[in-house]
């Protein structure tokens, strides 16, 4: 293993070197350097060890699927686990180790596993997590067995943006056959993007150079897709995920895009398939396109002395590569008893005289030498199948084959059918604006995939309305690239399938006795394909073996579709940056002004409390209650959905929606207003008011205003109801004025007549507060007089203000989300959601008041009307706590009666104005008759709590009718 | 000063309390000490346009109520047209908002008053519009519109026109807005408008966003483990 001289092309900058460190050890390269090349360029064979058995690896495809090489990189304060050194570069002064080692890469003590490797059967994990007994004990094993590279759990956390793209057509891929696409969409009208996986745009065409011509070929289209104003081009971008719509994740260095396109032209090639044979994953042994890889970008010889396994023309093309690059190739080994067209011709080139050439080649089993890298190959052939050969080499190159890049096309919809003659699965029928082209679509020679590149890029094109279609391109006559069964089973096993995860043919041919014969069940019960490259180098092997085995053809198995996203991106390119959007009231700032203290309200934020110096909590919370009980207080209300709605029907609809009757309600007047679901369970209350005969304003729960709308809109139209509906929520800000000195405190603020005659319980009017034209409404939440107060966001400010400032004198005081939720408790009032939940039916809150079932229809009467018939499974009452109790009873605590569970405790406090404690609890009728309920508030301590009618204040409710005292 | 006037001093907009970052009506932010100008030309500039008067109205009626009072109504849905600077964007078949595009726009205020007075015929109904009203523009407008909705505005801010357009009613980073791009005399300019509930987290997280496109490092939040 060497760094060649300078090489036309190479991807490294040599005047520029970067020092880091491997596994300790100072290492030299340069920049342009992936963390394989420049290790191997330093002399480092074993540069990382597989998972299971912890077996020495080297480079296998060099092309970000190299799952055996993968490092942690520490970087100044920073590290970062899981690198793949087969593509990151790498970086002055970063240090370097391989993950899943123990002590090093070079002495792991983990390749101690190897020896019990007997005793670790396929479906080991299943089998040993079988029993409960002995689980905690593999839980502790696997626990610290597994588990690849370390994760900083101090890291900053960074956010990455997200973003979007648009284009007419995507071309995914930027060999031959995506190049020739882009071009010919673009010169046809479409906007294209290219996107490449690699750090350049050309694909193969870019690291196979045996011949000039097609290299000059290549530079010129790359050339012009460079230039070309219609097409963007995107390197070291991988398309992780096909969406609906022709809507692809595309993952960047910075960031994950999201590509909306027109069309996707699909030409991610073929991932090259390794030889499954004994010592198939020595250091040395690798895919004949990795090998070129590193010549062409990297200028690196893995290699001196090689011999090409191969049965297709690219082995012959890697044996004139490597010649090219000065490494002597002992022999090429063809699987085929008689090589193909193409193949012939090559081996005809005068650069591969006196290069061994053997065919109907068995190999048998490559050995490792001094330092655990490959050191010879023992092969048979099929003439003298009685004589083992066997070569000294230092590299064994694999070139039998390919596995179609074909992931987002199966994640789209593609059906595929088994094509014998190339031995490849093809799309047969694709779906609408999807296409592919090149390897993906069984062409293999280098003038077939620039035709098919030009007839995808023509077809998706003309889809668009950009010039003409064109014909499909026939691939008869081209050679096979890909071997029928290139796995060669010894009797000593170690002939891996799966290099992520150590799987070996015996593991399949287990797994199919044991009675995982379909492809899907195989994988998963091997783990087969479930490693870091998502088997990309064994999912076709695998189902080779599974339908041999079961003595089918291809033609009726299938590859399994790999979800998105079938490569690895970053965890903080998944996340990206977080869009949390939260909601405030117009009046936000004043709170914060007079020390609110917040807690979420669905998506809003709210003021819990308005903390006071030298109070708690709960002392600020009673302070603000007593002064709505004595005085007058002030709440933000402003997150109550808000809704209009208009037309000669709008009475008709309320009716239908709410279970109490609307079209009867007088203008300037408001009522109460329940809301079902088809089920019978309240999902949502509120005060609707009609402010003209066709015009009404309602409100819902904070919570549900969004749903709600949408949700109205959807019953209007599908009751063909000519309704008008608007959402006001963020629109009007809304306050409600409380306390008996309500009344006498507003009255400075409008000339509207607010006396108990003009301006009665339950009333709506329309009027001027502090010069603003407002809604207001007698409401009686908190169980005094009352005012709500509906106020044009933009004027919220100056209303809030005037109402504080008018309050002054009568000792206002604003109160929180906390002490309205004591002040309804007190009134019995519920709150849906708190003390409903998602079964409760209007039949068990008892509020038959509200619910007017002589209605000809409301959503929900049915079945109150089936349910009415069976016996109540719960009733929400009221409960008085013995004294000293209050803080031991919480909300959900369970109420027991002989032992079993009778219902929950779902709103419970200390009443600062009765000085007890007191609740609501959803329980059994029967229980609840017996006026005892049992709360349990610990492991064995149980509460007794005496039902009690509700409300517990005021009870004829006459304070919030006329603000008089009970 | 008229009463309307009188009422009209006491709005505020959506964006008032933001703190230091806080624009009044008309003004640009998010960094005063930088002209509005040298913003657009390093990246997006973002102006507080709430103040202009507006109102919406819907109904069977509405579009013929308009017509009678003399504003140019877009013949189709998800358009716009502006004549004698009064906007009119047509949401749906029998929606529309009208916001006057100058200070002293007469009209649009007695339409307003008419809407909320007995004046109002039947089947005309009123839209209460209290929206936050942001102008976007600049060098880097496109790219920000990509980092914040799903929809493509580059033919838009392309090709924009001046007398009438699309209107895009849409989602950004999370909220739904009306999007209206059109030609100004210094370019292109989106205009948006949303709920003013969501004013605070929509400027604050635009701003965030604009600052880091115009070269700001990317925000890093301690990690709580």
């Amino acid at each position: 293993m060497k760094r060649l001289p300078a090489r036309p092309g190479e991807w490294i900058r040599r005047d520029e070197v970067v020092r880091f460190t491997f596994e300790g050890q100072a290492r030299l390269g340069f920049a342009g350097d992936t963390i394989t090349s420049a290790l191997l360029a330093a002399g480092d064979a074993i540069l990382g060890r597989s998972f299971k058995y912890h077996r020495p690896r080297g480079p296998l495809s060099a092309a970000n699927h190299d799952a055996n090489l993968v490092m942690q990189v520490d970087l100044g304060d920073r590290t970062t686990p899981n690198v793949r050194a087969d593509v990151a570069r790498i970086q002055a002064g970063a240090v370097v180790h391989a993950v899943n080692t123990h002590g090093g890469v070079r002495s792991d003590r983990g390749a101690l596993t190897g020896f019990f490797a007997p005793f670790l059967p396929v479906g080991f994990y299943y089998k040993a997590f079988h029993g409960k007994r002995l689980f905690p004990l593999w839980e502790r094993v696997f626990r610290s067995m597994t588990g690849l590279g370390r994760v900083d759990l101090a890291a900053p956390q960074r956010t990455t943006p997200k973003r979007y793209d648009f284009v007419d057509v995507l071309v995914v891929g930027a060999g031959p056959s995506g190049l020739s696409a882009a071009l010919t969409a673009a010169l046809a009208g479409a906007s294209v993007l290219l996107i490449d996986e690699n750090m350049q745009l050309g694909g193969s065409g870019q690291y196979v150079r045996h011949s000039p011509d097609r290299v000059e070929r290549i530079n010129r289209l790359v050339d012009a897709a460079n230039s070309h104003p219609r097409i963007r081009t995107l390197c070291d971008a991988v398309a992780v995920g096909y969406y609906a719509d022709h809507w692809v994740a595309v993952d960047t260095p910075r960031s994950l895009v999201k590509v909306r396109a027109r069309s996707v032209i699909v030409a991610q090639g073929g991932f090259e398939q390794p030889v499954v044979f004994r010592g198939n994953d020595l250091p040395g042994v690798m895919l004949a396109g990795a090998a070129q890889r590193l010549l062409a970008r990297y200028a690196v010889a893995p290699a001196s002395r090689v011999v090409i396994l191969t049965a297709n023309e690219h082995g012959y093309a890697a044996a004139l590569d490597a010649i090219d690059a000065g490494i002597h190739v002992e022999a090429i080994l063809d699987l085929r008893a008689t090589p193909g067209p193409a193949s012939r011709e090559l081996a005809s080139d005068p650069r591969l005289v006196g290069v061994h050439l053997a065919t109907g080649v068995q190999p048998y089993e490559a050995s490792s030498g001094a330092g655990g890298r490959v050191a010879s190959l023992a092969f048979r052939t099929a003439a003298a199948p009685g004589r083992l050969h066997k070569i000294a080499i230092d590299g064994v190159w694999m070139s039998v084959g390919f596995a179609p890049a074909q992931s987002l096309l199966h994640q789209a919809g593609t059906v595929m059918r088994y094509e014998r003659s190339i031995e490849q699965f093809l799309p047969q029928t694709l779906p609408k604006g999807l296409f592919a082209c090149g390897k993906a679509n069984g062409r293999y020679g280098f003038d077939a995939r620039l035709a098919d590149g030009e007839r995808a890029g023509a077809q998706a094109a003309a889809g668009l309305g950009f010039g003409a279609d064109v014909a499909p391109v026939s691939i008869a006559g081209e050679e096979c690239p890909s071997h029928e069964y290139p796995i060669f089973p010894h009797p000593k096993g170690k002939e891996f399938v799966d290099f992520d995860e150590d799987i070996q043919i015996r593991d399949y041919e287990n797994a199919v006795q044991e009675g995982f014969d379909s492809s899907e069940l195989l994988k998963r019960y091997t783990t087969s394909g479930m490693g870091p490259s998502q088997g990309k180098h064994s999912n076709m092997n695998a189902l080779r073996i599974l339908a041999r085995i079961r003595g089918e053809g291809l033609e009726q198995h299938a590859l399994t579709t790999a979800r998105p996203m079938f490569h690895p991106v970053l965890m903080s390119h998944l996340a990206g940056r977080g869009f949390q959007p939260e909601r405030r009231t117009p009046i936000d700032a004043e709170h914060t002004t007079l020390g609110a203290v917040w807690m979420p309200a669905g998506n809003w934020r709210r003021p819990e409390y308005y903390a006071v110096e030298g109070k708690s909590r709960s002392e600020a919370i009673a302070a603000e209650l007593r002064s709505v009980r004595t005085g007058v207080g002030l709440i933000d209300v402003g997150t109550l959905g808000k809704v209009e709605a208009h037309g000669p029907c709008a009475g008709e609809f309320l009716d239908r929606v709410y279970t109490g009757r609307f079209s009867n309600l007088k203008v300037g007047m408001t009522r109460y207003g329940l809301m079902l679901d088809e089920a019978g369970v309240v999902i949502d209350d509120g005060v609707i008011g009609r402010l003209r005969a066709e015009s009404f304003y309602f409100t819902t729960t904070t919570g549900n205003s969004g749903t709600l709308f949408r949700e109205f809109g959807r019953l209007a139209t599908t009751w063909r109801l000519p309704v008008g509906l608007v959402n006001l929520t963020g629109h009007y800000a809304a306050f409600n004025l409380a306390g008996p000195k309500s009344r006498e405190m507003l009255r400075s603020l409008t000339t509207l007549d607010v006396s108990e005659d003009a301006f009665p319980y339950l009333a709506l009017r329309e009027g001027a507060v502090a010069g603003v034209p407002c809604r207001l409404m007698r409401v009686g939440f908190v169980g005094e007089l009352g005012f709500e107060l509906h106020v044009p966001a933009d004027y919220a400010v100056t209303v809030w203000r005037a109402l504080l400032q008018a309050g002054r004198a009568h000792g206002i005081r604003p109160f929180g989300v906390e002490a309205q939720r004591l002040l309804r408790l007190e009134k019995g009032h519920m709150i849906i959601g708190q003390d409903t939940d998602a079964t409760t039916t209007a039949l068990e809150i008892n509020a038959p008041w509200a619910i007017k079932m002589d209605k000809p229809f409301f959503i929900g009467q049915r079945s109150l009307q089936a349910l009415a018939r069976t016996p109540r499974h719960l009733s929400l009452v009221g409960f008085r706590l013995p004294p000293g109790t209050a803080g031991r009873v919480k909300e959900a605590h369970l109420v027991i009666h002989d032992g079993e569970i009778s219902g929950r405790v779902t709103s419970v406090g200390h009443s600062p104005t009765l000085e007890y404690g007191i609740g609501l609890a959803l329980v059994d009728p029967k229980v609840a008759d017996s006026g005892l309920l049992s709360i349990r508030v610990g492991r064995t301590e149980m509460v007794e709590a005496a039902v009690t009618a509700l409300p517990f204040y005021d009870p004829d409710s006459q304070r919030q009718r006329s603000g008089s005292s009970p | 000063m008229s009463a309307a006037d009188v009422v009209a001093s006491l709005r505020r907009s959506a964006l008032h309390g933001l703190g230091d970052a806080s624009p009044t009506h008309g003004q640009a932010a998010p960094r005063p000490q930088a002209s509005d100008g040298d913003r657009a030309a390093s990246g997006v500039a973002m102006t507080d346009r709430s103040s202009r008067r507006r109102f919406g109205v819907k109904g069977p009626q509405a579009e013929s109520w308009l017509a009678e009072l003399g504003f140019v109504v877009p013949s189709a849905a998800n358009r716009w047209a502006v004549s004698a600077d009064v906007l009119v964007g047509r949401l749906g078949t029998s929606e529309f908002l009208v916001e006057s595009l100058t200070e002293d726009v007469e009209r649009v205020a007695a339409a307003d008053a008419q809407l909320g007075s007995a004046l109002r015929p039947s089947s005309v109904y009123p839209v209460g519009r209290q929206d936050l009203v942001v102008s976007l523009h600049g060098r880097q407008l496109n790219e920000l519109l990509r980092q914040i909705c799903g929809v493509d505005f580059a033919p838009y801010l392309l090709e924009p026109t001046s007398g009438s357009g699309p209107l895009v009613m849409t989602s950004m980073i999370g909220v739904g807005v009306l999007a209206i791009p059109r030609q100004q005399s210094g370019g292109v300019e989106l205009t948006l408008w949303l709920d003013p509930s969501f004013a605070h987290y929509f400027w604050t997280t635009l701003t965030g966003l604009i600052s880091a496109l115009e070269g700001g490092e990317p925000p890093e939040k301690p990690n709580h483990t």
